[in-house]
C-alpha cells in the first residue's frame, strides 16, 4: 500500500459518486427503467403525457452500452494513437453519449408510435430540449466510470489484467443495477405518485394515474430531474461511490496475489457491516414512523 | 407527407435472408480480402450482420409478443450470451479439423441446436409455456452467432480463431459487440413495444440499430486492422444509420397518432 494509491482510490470512489448521481438523473429524465412500466401504462389507461420514454433495455443493458462505448473509444485511441488519458477519456464519453441520443430518440418514438390508439402524441419539443439532458448526463456517467476503468488498468498498481472495455462493461451493469434498486424508486415510487400520502408505496389500482400536471402548466422530465436530483440521484452516486471504493480499497491495503485471503475477508466483513447497518435502518425507521396511517390490517387474499 | 408503404415478411422468409445474407457475407468478406491480399472489404462482414439482425430482431419480436413486457432484453442478452459461445465454439472446432473455411457453417448449425436446447429447458423445465419458444430461441441464438461471428470478422478481417480470439475477444471489443448486439436484436421490440406495433417499424429501428454497431466495430478495427478499412466501416456504417433512422422516423410519423411540434395534451385528454 502506499499513499498515491490510496489517494487514487479515494479519486475513483469520488468518479463513481458523481457517476452514479448523473445514472440515475439520466435515468429519471428519460423515465427508464422503474418508472417506466407507469409511464408506459399512463396512455393506456387514458392518460396521454408529455413525459419522455426512453425506454433502452433495463438500465443495467444500457448504462454497460454507454460505458462498453466509451471505453472502446479511449482502449483505441490509448492502444492505438497513443492519446493522452484523460483526452481518451473524452473523446469516448461522447461517443457514448451520441450513441444515447440515437436509442433514446428511437425509443421515445417507437413507444409514443405504439401507443396511437390510446392517443398518445409525439411532441418533438420534448425531443429537442430532453435528448440533450438526457445526453449530457449519459456523458458524465460513461466519462467517469471510463475515468475509473482506465485508472484500474493503466495508472493503480498492481494494474488490472482486463482490457478497459470489458470492465466498463461490467461497471456499466453495476451502475445501472445500482441506479434501478436505489433512486429509481425516488421517481417511480414518489413522484409519480405525488398526490398521494407519502410513503404509501404503489397499490394496483393506481397503476398508469401519474401525474401529468405540475404547478403551472403540464409537467414534463425535466421537471423530474429537478425533483430527484435532491434526494434519489445522490443516493444512487453514494450506492456506487462505496461500492468502487469499499472494492478498491481492500485489494490496494492487502496486495490481491500475496494477501488474497486478507482481501476476500475483508470483502465478506463489509458485506456483513452493511447487513447489519441495514437491519438497525429498518427497525429505528419502523420505530420512528410506525406503520401507514391508512393501514386497516391485513387484507386476506 | 406522403403515404408510406409498409412491408412483411414471414418467419420463413426472414430466416431464409438471414442464413444466406449473413453466411455469403462473411465468405464475401473473407474471400475478397484474401483475393486482394488487403482488410478493405472487412466493412461487408458488418452489412452481412444486418441480414443476421434483421432475422433477429423478428425472432425476439416473435417470442416476446407473448406478453414478456420486462423479458425483451433478457431475451435479446440470452441470445448474444449463446452467440458468443457458439462463435468461439465452431471456430475453435473447424481449427482443429483444420477446416477453418467451414468455421461459419458448424457455428451456425451449432448455434441452431444450442438455442433449441435452451428453447426445450425454457419451456419444459421452466415452464413458460410459449408456443414459439424452441423455434423462436433457435432464429434468436442462430441469429446472434451469425451477427457477432460477421462483426468479428469485421473487426479481425478474417476467419480463423487465433486471429479473432487475439483481436476481439482478447482486446476487449466483444464487450462492446456483445451489448450493442443484443441491443440490435432485443431495442428494436422494446423500443416499439405497445398494441400498436408494426413488424415493419421494429425491423426498421434494427436496421438501423445496426448501422451504429457498424459505426461502433468500425471504431474497433481502427487498432487492427489499420486507418482506411476501419474509416471504410465508419463512413458506410453512418450512411446505412442516417438512411434507417430517416425511414424510421418516417414510419413513425406515420403509425403515430400524431406528430407536433408543441402542445397540450390531445384535446380529449385534458
Amino acid at each position: 500500500m502506499d499513499a498515491f494509491g490510496m489517494g487514487l482510490v479515494a479519486a475513483m470512489g469520488a468518479l463513481a459518486t458523481v457517476a452514479g448521481a448523473s445514472e440515475d438523473i439520466d435515468s429519471d429524465i428519460g423515465s427508464q427503467s422503474n418508472p417506466n412500466s407507469q409511464v408506459q401504462l399512463a396512455a393506456q389507461v387514458g392518460n396521454p403525457h408529455r413525459i419522455y420514454n426512453k425506454a433502452i433495455a433495463g438500465e443495467p443493458p444500457s448504462n454497460a452500452l454507454w460505458c462498453a462505448t466509451a471505453c472502446i473509444m479511449a482502449y483505441v485511441l490509448i492502444e492505438g494513437f497513443h492519446m493522452p488519458l484523460l483526452f481518451a477519456t473524452v473523446a469516448g464519453a461522447s461517443l457514448a453519449a451520441l450513441f444515447d441520443g440515437v436509442m433514446a430518440t428511437s425509443a421515445y418514438f417507437g413507444r409514443s408510435a405504439s401507443q396511437s390508439r390510446f392517443n398518445q402524441w409525439i411532441y418533438l419539443d420534448i425531443v429537442r430540449y430532453t435528448t440533450p439532458s438526457i445526453m449530457a448526463h449519459v456523458w458524465i456517467t460513461s466519462f467517469c466510470v471510463t475515468l475509473i476503468a482506465v485508472i484500474q488498468v493503466y495508472v493503480l498498481t498492481p494494474h488490472h489484467p482486463f482490457p478497459i472495455p470489458v470492465i466498463g462493461l461490467i461497471w456499466g451493469i453495476t451502475i445501472g443495477a445500482i441506479g434501478s434498486s436505489v433512486g429509481d424508486i425516488h421517481y417511480g415510487g414518489e413522484r409519480e405518485f405525488q398526490w398521494r400520502l407519502f410513503g404509501q408505496g404503489l397499490n394496483t389500482m393506481l397503476s398508469g394515474q401519474i401525474v401529468r400536471k405540475a404547478e403551472a402548466g403540464l409537467r414534463n422530465s425535466i421537471d423530474n430531474a429537478w425533483f430527484c436530483a435532491k434526494f434519489g440521484g445522490p443516493c444512487t452516486g453514494l450506492g456506487f461511490g462505496l461500492t468502487v471504493f469499499c472494492d478498491n480499497w481492500r485489494t490496494t491495503v492487502f496486495d490481491p496475489v500475496t494477501q488474497a485471503p486478507y482481501a476476500i475477508a475483508m470483502g465478506v466483513i463489509f458485506v456483513i457491516l452493511m447487513n447489519v447497518y441495514n437491519l438497525y435502518m429498518e427497525i429505528s425507521a419502523r420505530k420512528k414512523y410506525g406503520p401507514y396511517p391508512g393501514y386497516k390490517g391485513d387484507i386476506a387474499a | 407527407m406522403d403515404q408510406l408503404k409498409g412491408f412483411t415478411f414471414t418467419p420463413q422468409q426472414l430466416r431464409m435472408y438471414g442464413i444466406i445474407g449473413s453466411v455469403v457475407g462473411i465468405y464475401l468478406t473473407v474471400g475478397l480480402n484474401v483475393l486482394t491480399g488487403t482488410k478493405l472489404f472487412s466493412f461487408i462482414g458488418s452489412i452481412a450482420a444486418l441480414f443476421a439482425v434483421l432475422w433477429g430482431a423478428n425472432a425476439i419480436r416473435r417470442i416476446c409478443s407473448y406478453g414478456l413486457g420486462t423479458g425483451v432484453p433478457a431475451m435479446g442478452m440470452l441470445c448474444t450470451g449463446m452467440g458468443c459461445v457458439a462463435a468461439v465454439f465452431g471456430l475453435n472446432l473447424a481449427g482443429r479439423f483444420g477446416i477453418e473455411w467451414a468455421g461459419v457453417i458448424i457455428t451456425l448449425i451449432y448455434a441452431a441446436i444450442f438455442g433449441y436446447v435452451v428453447g426445450v429447458l425454457c419451456n419444459k423445465v421452466m415452464k413458460f409455456n410459449i408456443p414459439i419458444m424452441e423455434e423462436g430461441l433457435t432464429d434468436g441464438a442462430a441469429a446472434c452467432t451469425m451477427a457477432i461471428l460477421a462483426w468479428s470478422v469485421t473487426i479481425s478481417g478474417s476467419l480463423s480463431y487465433n486471429a479473432i480470439i487475439a483481436d476481439v475477444y482478447n482486446t476487449g471489443f466483444l464487450a462492446l459487440i456483445f451489448i450493442l448486439g443484443g441491443m440490435a436484436l432485443f431495442h428494436p421490440f422494446n423500443a416499439n413495444l405497445g398494441p400498436d406495433e408494426k413488424q415493419d417499424r421494429t425491423l426498421i429501428d434494427g436496421m438501423m440499430v445496426g448501422g451504429l454497431a457498424m459505426i461502433g466495430v468500425g471504431i474497433c478495427s481502427l487498432v487492427t486492422l489499420g486507418l482506411a478499412p476501419a474509416m471504410l466501416t465508419i463512413v458506410v456504417g453512418f450512411a446505412i444509420w442516417y438512411y434507417f433512422y430517416i425511414w424510421y422516423f418516417r414510419l413513425t410519423t406515420r403509425d403515430a397518432a400524431a406528430v407536433v411540434g408543441t402542445g397540450l395534451l390531445p384535446p380529449s385528454a385534458l
